[in-house]
């Protein structure tokens, strides 16, 4: 009866083919599934003679139509999507955090503005206005970076509290996926065809790509392995888990649990992107902004320590907490130069003593050195160092600072006069502009008195070098004669003999080793970084210490100028940059990135788009197809039936004959 | 095969884009601007920032400009009154005919020295114009003796305060007091008196007008002093150094042809100060029992000489002050020309052009309609219409 056999296999064949529909139907709306297609194969049952009969239909199977290496593709770049979007994301974020062009209290005005306000204080430098305006616009940038610091900072944590949460869903899913295969490959060796758990753990696949950069390897029975960053996470059954984590140069990496060998060069995926966000993007940006605040408190506190401001010189001055007292334990270590005091002494009544003092760094290596040496050997000052911080203080009647430039009195001399007449006093004045310190060695030449022999003169030299002649011997003693970079030297009446000499030292830095600004001692601002710039208490308390002279009378501009100059001058640790550049550069790398990471975004998106759309015509299920497909199929199942009752009519009808 | 899938992914993705697009257009709108971020445009960006410091610090120099042309009107201001009180007092000086006015005369001379040194002393906003870098405390100060002034010294900086104006451009707004109300140009003293007494061989560091008295020694010979007696130094050389014992000043006498004694006014040209000069001018009217004849002309001359000094002086200074205005003047027209061009330059690098972006925002809008219209015509037919 082979011809119930072929009426039976039509209609199961066509019933089968309807739920193949069906469930294409069903799922036309569902994410990762694949439309699959019933194969039908004719049956063979006989042979009769050299006729073969046909014996039916017979269902060879159901398949998923895809197109695997279209699949692996579209992976690829949805990986790449998602790192890229996370990374555009992120840096939109720090984009507007900073806030250029949008607002008039960014970084770059604040800037601008602190260094306006420097310029104005040199115009005006010993008015309380203008020394508070000074210290309120420091105050202001110094909020403002420190509100980027700390924006950037736990911008980092969070980069990194997501990764953790990212690798939580990573390692569930690939536990699913993992179990799928395991159930896939059981139902696949006893013959069945797994097609919707197929579906189901390439979904898993699909979405793991979009939480990092995966390879995938398709084994029989439908297994396929998943490699993450070098790290096979999924061999068949098997899983192995990862974690998060921190190496030790502070980058962010993945790792297979507990092993701690961190892999920070991971693409792709939402993670990959954390990890370039952590590692590359989020961190430059910081550290830029961390140098520039650095260079700002370094180039202001190393010109701050040597001047005075209004109030002017010390009776007490307290340094910060350090975290070590050996100077070449410092960052950056400070091993040698000098350091230079001047004191100024008023115990005797109505006559004032202004010394200078050489504190050598090579010589006092630590914080405790510096302080003894100042207690033992500069009279009128006391240096302690409690909980790592130096206080220097000076007794009664006695005060002290670091201005640089020259004593009124020279620094060496053997002047002797004669009997007859008294030794001419020799006043030094001005404010030193050389950019090194210089010893001006000054010699006579002749005998006579000062402003009544034609032929006395003094030369001036530096080293051997003749820089300059003084004619005091036709001039009124007392009058100031410029000896070069902003020197005066007065010399007073009296007799002069051939071959004396007298020196004036003058110095460029009072501190060549950098230890002051190092230690917080008459410093401007605080801090190291973006995240604890501030400006010193001292400073903030009392404005009319603003460090704005270099004089000895103390009611020059000098320093406030030098201050305000800092604005453009370049600067070895930004590039070579001034700050202002520095950060419009910094600020502008960043829009760079971001509008380079945006198209790429946009051209993957496209990409995505396009290979999607060509999916959705592989594997998608098309309702006008599905529909033709059910017509052909109803029909086929209204003839196999048409058939079957033809088949018992015959033989009822032969039944009937007999 | 085209799906109904395919159409929502396009459908989607092309609003997704469209609607982008028009916030991005709106945003422009809303702030007239078309670089909002520098991923709008980072090389324009890159500009506009460096622009927008340039701007601030041009500003910051217009302000600064603006304040010391202010403070050099106000010191010009302060030299006139000076230049007048003096052109009063060589007036006055001028039209004595006899040595009876003298004392009324030394009345006015002393109202005008008042207010010279209230002159050199201004201050605008508590800063000093003439003491130079010191301008926290008057520059001159004044010791009065029965309610008069009997000097006036100099303690302010002999330090200038120069002020960037400009990129490179420092100017001086606060002058040395001492260096525009004294002259710097000394000369070889002049003796005018008849004792005999001649400018010795030495230079000497006296300033303006001095007083030498010579008298005979005991035993034969003369003595010299510049300090009303308080110390005497032997006559008999051509040049012998007579020295003040309070200030240990200096004059250099030739006292090889003197011949009398007495008091001899010693005049140092290019040596003047105002205020000591008025108080001389003030002290010598003031004479008790009042001047001769010769004596009152001795001062008229010596006076008038000392005074067109002084005039020439503050006439410089004027002359300096008014050139230097003149010249920052100058040099704020040319930064606000520069304001000007930097303002410009980021108006056109940022502004958003606002006819562009309606149309822009039409041709979206336009596509935005298209891609709804389109899909759901496509969406809205399928096969399972017709099979009944």
């Amino acid at each position: 009866m082979a011809n119930y056999d072929i009426g039976i296999s039509g209609l199961e064949a066509a019933q089968r083919a309807l739920d193949v529909i069906g469930n294409n139907l069903a799922n036309v709306a569902t994410e990762g599934y694949h439309r699959q297609r019933i194969e039908l194969t004719p049956a063979y049952s006989s042979q009769i003679g050299s006729v073969l009969l046909g014996g039916g239909v017979n269902i060879a199977g159901i398949t998923r139509m895809i197109d695997t290496l279209l699949e692996q593709e579209i992976l690829r770049e949805q990986s790449l999507l998602e790192a890229v979007s996370q990374e555009s994301i992120t840096m939109r974020t720090v984009e507007n955090a900073f806030g250029e062009l949008s607002t008039g209290n960014s970084l770059s005005a604040t800037i601008d503005e602190f260094f306006n306000a420097l310029q104005d204080l040199s115009a005006h430098p010993g008015q309380a206005i203008w020394q508070n305006q000074a210290v309120t616009t420091a105050e202001v940038m110094a909020s403002r970076f420190r509100t980027l610091g700390e924006f950037l900072s736990t911008l980092e944590n969070q980069i990194k509290l997501e990764a953790e949460n990212t690798i939580e869903q990573i390692n569930a899913l690939i536990t699913q996926i993992a179990e799928l295969n395991d159930k896939i490959e059981s139902m696949e060796i006893g013959g069945a065809q797994a097609n919707d758990l197929r579906d189901k753990r390439d979904q898993y696949i699909t979405e793991l790509s979009g939480f990092i950069g995966i390879e995938t390897l398709s084994r029989e029975y439908g297994v396929v392995d998943v490699t993450v960053g070098g790290i096979p996470v999924v061999i068949g059954a098997s899983v192995i888990e990862l974690e998060v984590g921190l190496d030790e140069n502070d980058e962010l990496g993945i790792t297979i649990a507990g092993a701690y060998s961190y892999n920070t060069n991971v693409q792709g995926g939402r993670l990959g992107g954390l990890l370039s966000l952590k590692n590359e993007l989020v961190s430059d940006i910081y550290k830029d902004l961390n140098d520039l605040a650095s260079a700002i408190v370094q180039q202001v506190n190393q010109y701050h320590v040597q001047g005075v401001g209004s109030e002017g010189s010390f009776t007490g001055l307290t340094g910060w907490v350090m975290a070590d007292e050996d100077f070449a334990d410092f960052e950056p270590p400070i091993t040698s130069g000098s350091v230079f005091i001047r004191v100024t002494d008023t115990t005797v009544p109505g006559t004032t003593t202004i010394t200078r003092h050489e504190i050598d760094i090579a010589a006092n290596p630590t914080l405790s050195d510096f302080a003894d040496y100042i207690t033992n050997n500069i009279t009128g000052l006391t240096a302690s160092v409690t909980s790592s911080r130096l206080s220097i203080s000076a007794n009664a009647n006695y005060e002290f600072d670091f201005l640089p430039g020259v004593l009124s009195d020279p620094t060496t001399s053997n002047l002797n006069g004669d009997a007859g007449s008294s030794i001419p006093t020799v006043t030094i004045s001005g404010i030193y502009t050389g950019t090194a310190s210089q010893t001006y060695t000054c010699t006579v030449v002749g005998d006579g008195e000062v402003g009544n022999d034609d032929d006395l003169k003094i030369e001036v030299r530096i080293g051997t070098d003749l820089i300059k002649t003084l004619d005091v011997g036709s001039y009124a003693a007392g009058d100031r004669l410029e000896i070069g970079d902003g020197i005066y030297v007065s010399v007073g009446t009296g007799q002069l003999n051939n071959g004396e000499i007298f020196t004036i030292e003058a110095l460029a830095s009072s501190d060549t080793s950098g230890v002051l600004a190092a230690v917080g001692i008459n410093t401007f601002f605080y801090g190291s970084g973006a995240s604890d710039i501030a400006v010193c208490s001292d400073i903030a308390a009392t404005p009319g210490r603003v460090a704005t002279a270099l004089g000895a009378d103390m009611t020059d501009n000098a320093n406030a100028s030098r201050l305000a100059g800092l604005r453009d001058q370049a600067v070895s640790s930004l590039d070579s940059m001034a700050p202002g550049e520095f950060y419009h550069r910094m600020i502008t790398d960043v829009g760079q990135q971001l509008s380079v990471k945006q198209m790429r975004q946009d051209n993957i998106e496209v990409m995505v788009q396009n290979l999607l759309n060509q999916q959705s015509e592989v594997s998608g299920v098309d309702i006008n197809d599905e529909a033709a497909q059910l017509l052909i199929f109803e029909q086929m199942f209204q003839a196999m039936a048409k058939y079957m009752a033809t088949i018992q009519s015959t033989v009822a009808a032969l039944m009937e004959a007999m | 095969m085209g799906t109904l899938s395919n159409i929502y992914n396009n459908v989607s993705f092309a609003l997704s884009l469209h609607t982008e697009a028009m916030a991005r257009l709106q945003e422009q709108v809303a702030t007239g601007s078309q670089i909002n971020r520098p991923s709008d445009d980072p090389s324009a960006a890159y500009r506009v920032l460096g622009l927008n410091s340039q701007k601030s610090l041009l500003e910051n120099y217009m302000d600064s400009l603006v304040d010391v042309v202010s403070l050099l009107d106000i010191s010009s201001t302060a030299i006139d009154s000076m230049k007048h009180a003096l052109s009063k007092v060589t007036a006055r000086l001028t039209g004595i005919s006899g040595s009876s006015g003298a004392g009324g005369i030394a009345g006015e001379v002393d109202n005008w020295l008042e207010s010279i040194v209230s002159s050199a002393n201004t201050n605008r906003m508590d800063q000093y114009l003439f003491g130079g870098s010191n301008t926290g405390s008057a520059p001159y100060a004044v010791t009065r003796t029965d309610g008069k002034i009997s000097s006036v010294t100099y303690q302010g900086s002999l330090g200038d305060r120069n002020i960037e104006v400009a990129p490179g451009v420092e100017s001086s707004a606060f002058y040395v007091g001492d260096n525009i109300f004294r002259s710097h140009n000394r000369s070889t003293p002049i003796f005018p008196g008849d004792t005999g007494a001649a400018a010795g061989t030495g230079t000497s560091n006296v300033s303006g007008d001095v007083w030498l008295t010579v008298r005979e020694k005991g035993g034969g010979g003369y003595e010299l002093s510049i300090d009303d007696g308080d110390s005497w130094f032997d006559a008999g050389g051509a040049n012998v150094a007579v020295e003040h014992s309070t200030t240990k000043e200096v004059l250099y006498v030739n006292s090889s042809n003197i011949t009398g004694t007495g008091t001899d006014w010693v005049r140092v040209p290019g040596t003047y100060d105002i205020f000591n000069t008025l108080i001389t001018i003030r002290d010598r009217l003031e004479t008790e029992g009042g001047l001769t004849i010769a004596e009152l002309e001795e001062l008229r001359h010596n006076a008038l000489s000392s005074l067109a000094e002084l005039d020439n002086l503050l006439l410089q200074s004027s002359v300096s002050m008014g050139s230097k205005i003149g010249f920052l003047d100058d040099l704020k027209d040319s930064l606000n020309n520069r304001k000007y061009d930097t303002e410009d330059e980021v108006t056109r690098l940022q502004q958003a052009d606002i006819a562009q972006i309606a149309i822009d925002l039409s041709r979206r809008e336009v596509l935005y309609q298209m891609s709804l219209a389109v899909a759901a015509k496509l969406m809205s037919l399928s096969l399972l219409d017709f099979i009944v």
